[in-house]
């Protein structure tokens, strides 16, 4: 009986979005595939993010670090001619990777606002190396890129210079990155990551290495955080520093709040929430985040579960409460 | 019946700063025993708990635990090695089913933590394992209930199950009944005994209720101002004067 709880929903629902998703080019203006493009680019850094947030319970304030990683490796390997795209993926997510291990292992054994500040602070450093190593990495000017290469691609010859074709391979990248993330999520390491959020020491003394357990989960987002802005850069042209500072990293916190910690797809929903509401009222107004913060607050307060969540539970509860 | 002992504590001490909490405690308990650790508020219980689980190394002493030294190892060490705790307050995973809190232990005992795909509702070994686990403490029926929503009674069950799930050869009980109705006490009473009966697991159990203690206890050892007062079986622990000064005295009317 406990096998056959699979969620034909959720299966239902995933399906309907990815068709939407593929289709939508077809139809939207390539003015909202852009913008569709971005979406999804940051809801693969929410959603790596929230499993910190959602599923470890660990607040980091560092993810623009890991992004900022994956989109400079990115721009550098651009300018320095490497044309294999599968390469420049690779080579980003393994320099991001790399740098959450690092950050993880000094990180992982604080909690709460402690362990915010820390991954706070090593961002902040990495932000000052990216800012200020100019002749590396082109200091507030960032790095362009100008040129993108093509993709070989079963017998196919792939150019990513419209941005539908630059939106198509984002939307497979992400696909592929968030069954990976959900995959990991569903694994017994996500549920005994669950289990340290909510009780580390009960975890310890059965057995689990809670520290080992965190470093892994952190080092998995952060792998994850690398790609998204591997992508952006592509997307983007471009690699700045903005992508290190803190604010930025508050960009996926945000997101994962208002579309809902509790649920995989939730920061996914919350980073299209974002973007649309952006657009909306940035044309009413310069002061979009004045309303931002407006929008946040009985969120925050009303929807602790953030709207996806919240909707989620309201037509498909799925345990009694 | 005791075939070795199981857990063997030498000279064990403990201090915070200058002031020694524990002093000098040694002892053995016997495979299969059941005993109980007693002593009034501030006798040192849960620091001696905390010294010999892992919670902290102890200042002073060793612990050895089916003839291996486990001192100062950390808790997840010691229970791979084979000791497995309960705590005082119910320290159980809340927003997870009932079965999800017990899967913890048995993914970690056959080191599946790491593993990145895969459901464990399919795991068939780690499920029936699981549904095991919990006939032994009566909650197969409540299986997919979140444990927030349970009664107190049968969270305390639910601990009891995470800390046997992995078949522990010892399992310390840091006040099992504590917080309990009497209803739930007998209960917990019952399913001691049947566990000790059944598994042939050594218990040793901390306890404030002297009912609990002297219905359940073959051996019980008197922890005095951190110092071992005495110890021998529940009538010799009734007798003994010192242990009445010390304790029994204000709590139990003989």
């Amino acid at each position: 009986m406990i096998v056959l709880k699979i969620k034909y929903h959720t299966l239902i629902l995933t399906g309907i979005l990815v068709t939407l998703l593929f289709l939508s080019p077809l139809v939207i203006p390539v003015y909202w595939v852009i913008l569709l493009s971005e979406i999804l680019i940051m809801g693969l850094m929410a959603v790596s993010f929230n499993l910190l947030l959602g599923y470890a319970g660990l607040l980091s304030f560092g993810q623009g670090a890991f992004f900022g990683l994956g989109a400079y490796t990115a721009a550098l390997m651009l300018q320095a001619g490497y044309e294999n795209l599968f390469l420049i993926f690779l080579a980003g997510i393994l320099v991001a990777m790399l740098a959450a291990l690092i950050v993880g292992f000094f990180s992982v054994r604080l909690d709460e606002i402690f362990f915010a500040m820390i991954t706070l602070a090593f961002g902040m450093m990495f932000f000052s190396i990216a800012h200020n190593w100019r002749d590396v990495t082109g200091g507030s000017d960032g790095l362009p890129v100008f040129n993108l290469p093509n993709l070989q691609l079963f017998g196919l010859d792939l150019t990513f210079y419209s941005p539908i074709s630059m939106y198509y391979l984002i939307f497979t990248t992400v696909l592929i990155a968030l069954f990976l993330l959900w995959l990991v999520v569903h694994s017994p390491f996500g549920l005994i990551l669950k289990a340290t959020r909510e009780n580390k020491q009960r975890v310890s003394f059965v057995g689990g290495n809670v520290r080992k357990l965190r470093i892994v989960a952190f080092t998995i987002s952060g792998a994850f955080t690398g790609l998204a802005g591997v992508l952006f850069c592509l997307f983007n042209n471009m690699a700045t520093p903005e992508f290190m500072h803190w604010s930025f990293s508050t960009k996926p916190i945000i997101m994962a709040i208002i579309g809902g910690t509790g649920s995989f797809f939730g920061p996914l929903f919350g980073a299209g929430i974002f973007f649309v509401l952006e657009q909306i009222i940035i044309r009413y107004t310069e002061n979009w985040m004045f309303f931002l913060g407006i929008i946040l607050v009985p969120v925050v307060l009303f929807f602790p579960q953030g709207v996806f969540g919240t909707l989620q539970n309201r037509f498909f509860k799925q345990r009694s409460k | 019946m005791s075939t070795g002992d199981v857990l063997q504590i030498k000279n064990l001490g403990h201090s915070y700063g200058k002031f020694k909490v524990i002093e000098d405690i040694s002892l053995s308990i016997g495979k299969g025993e059941m005993s109980a650790l007693i002593g009034p508020n501030g006798a040192g219980k849960t620091t001696f708990y905390n010294a010999i689980s892992g919670k902290f190394p102890p200042t002073r002493g060793k612990v050895f635990l089916n003839g291996n030294d486990i001192t100062g190892l950390p808790s997840y060490r010691v229970v791979d090695k084979g000791m497995c705790r309960s705590f005082q307050i119910t320290n159980i995973f809340n927003d997870l089913s009932v079965i999800e809190n017990v899967f913890s232990p048995l993914i970690i005992q056959q080191n599946k933590h790491f593993k990145l795909y895969g459901n464990i509702f399919n795991d068939q070994q780690i499920n029936e394992k699981a549904m095991q686990t919990l006939e032994q403490v009566g909650l197969t029926d409540r299986a997919d209930q979140v444990v927030a929503n349970l009664a107190y009674g049968d969270k305390r069950l639910v601990e009891m199950a995470i800390v046997l799930a992995r078949e522990p050869s010892v399992v310390l009980l840091d006040e099992p009944t504590a917080g309990m109705n009497p209803e739930e006490t007998e209960n917990m009473i019952n399913l001691i005994k049947k566990l000790a009966k059944n598994s042939g697991t050594t218990f040793f159990i901390t306890e404030h209720d002297m009912k609990v203690v002297f219905s359940l206890a073959e051996k019980i050892y008197v922890l005095h101002q951190g110092h071992l007062l005495a110890c021998g079986n529940p009538q010799e622990i009734r007798a003994n004067e010192q242990v009445q000064e010390a304790y029994l005295g204000r709590k139990v009317h003989a």
